[in-house]
């Protein structure tokens, strides 16, 4: 009797352990709000994201991307900028949305999904928990694309694909409907959250591009609303940005 | 002279920062800074940037309209600014960056409030609260 009901017990046990440990009490909780890392100096230096790696695009598509950031640097000395998505309020998507200058981004983790809402332009992006990737084909694609998550002992791993192409990468740099972006979320002390990004593409890229942000905590803080319905800035008929001015 | 030099450095960090902003500064001189005083004809707490809109009277009373771009809400609050700060009819004196193309536009620097409290234009701009 006692040896069955041992058997029975030791069975459950092992039946249920792996899902208990796969959201178990170690799992991290990022929910809360992440501004970028300023600690860069002092006994948190450590926590600095380390350097980017080297962006190498293939040589077909090297050579336009060079000429746009020369033509860029070159309106930038005559003290103009050349239009931009931003400028023109569209959405930032994946993965530029995780750091827009000094904005924070929102993170909701639930045993089933990471909400993670940026501050700047309002935009979200839904990580689902456990649940299989789809081929790249299969999703529309848009800003956002789809990203599906697990948790790798400490680290949340972000799986995204479908981020259609007018939608720029790292450093305005182009990619096809076959990148795909892997992030790895890391609590590096309590308060100090570390995003690696890579970015993968077989049609543009020589080989992955990868860069980590650094965020920290902000303890309290609650988001601002950011509807962009007040943009002044419009492109000129040279291409350039400029603000509107009221008469009166 | 400090607080010039502080506002200067601020600058280039935020320039340094802003890769992903909204749009960069270039259309404005940043070399320059124009002290005006007149009267708030509106406070736009808005996104992507807030605006005071205000009319400036110059020595022989003719009154020239200026629109006066600042941070957004979420940067100005870092700085002490409220959507309350500033309302039609509040006299005001700011300082700001002309835009380059000589338009009566320009972006902030400093505002004096109607209390005498001076704000600047978000983190490291400025006066701090």
């Amino acid at each position: 009797m006692d040896l069955k009901k041992i058997f029975y017990a030791t069975l459950a046990l092992a039946t249920l352990l792996p899902f208990a440990w796969a959201q178990s009490a170690k799992t991290p909780d990022l929910t809360g709000v992440w501004g970028p890392f300023k600690g860069g100096k002092g006994p948190n230096a450590k926590f600095a994201a380390p350097p980017a790696g080297q962006l190498v695009l293939k040589p077909e598509y090297a050579k336009p991307y060079e000429a746009r950031r020369a033509q860029e640097a070159e309106a930038n000395q005559r003290g103009e900028q050349l239009a931009s998505s931003g400028a023109q309020c569209v959405p930032y998507g994946v993965p530029t949305m995780m750091s827009v200058a000094v904005y924070p981004v929102e993170i909701v983790q639930t045993p089933k999904q990471v909400t993670i809402v940026s501050e700047a332009f309002s935009e979200v992006r839904r990580v689902y928990l456990d649940r299989p990737q789809l081929p790249i084909e299969d999703v529309p694609p848009g800003y956002y694309g789809r990203s599906v998550g697990h948790w790798d002992v400490d680290t949340l791993v972000i799986d995204t694909i479908g981020i259609k192409t007018s939608v720029n990468g790292y450093r305005g740099m182009p990619h096809s409907e076959q990148m795909r972006v892997t992030e790895r979320m890391k609590l590096v002390a309590p308060d100090i959250l570390h995003d690696q990004i890579t970015i993968d593409d077989p049609v543009v890229l020589e080989k992955p591009m990868v860069y980590t942000l650094a965020y920290q905590r902000l303890k309290d803080y609650e988001m601002v609303e950011f509807v962009c319905d007040n943009n002044r800035e419009f492109i000129d008929e040279k291409g350039v940005v400029r603000m509107k001015v009221k008469d009166k | 002279m400090k607080p010039r030099l502080l506002n200067v450095l601020a600058l280039a960090m935020l320039l340094a920062i802003s890769a992903q902003a909204h749009h960069s500064f270039t259309m404005f001189d940043t070399t320059k800074m124009v002290t005006m005083t007149g009267t708030v004809t509106s406070f736009e707490w808005t996104n992507p940037h807030s605006y005071i809109e205000i009319d400036v009277p110059d020595e022989a009373g003719a009154v020239k309209h200026w629109s006066i771009e600042m941070g957004s809400p979420s940067i100005l609050q870092q700085s002490g600014w409220k959507f309350s700060s500033l309302k039609k009819g509040d006299k005001t004196t700011l300082v700001i960056n002309p835009l380059k193309d000589g338009r009566a536009g320009g972006f902030l620097n400093t505002a004096t409030l109607p209390s005498g409290k001076v704000l600047g234009n978000g983190p490291g701009r400025g006066p701090q609260k």
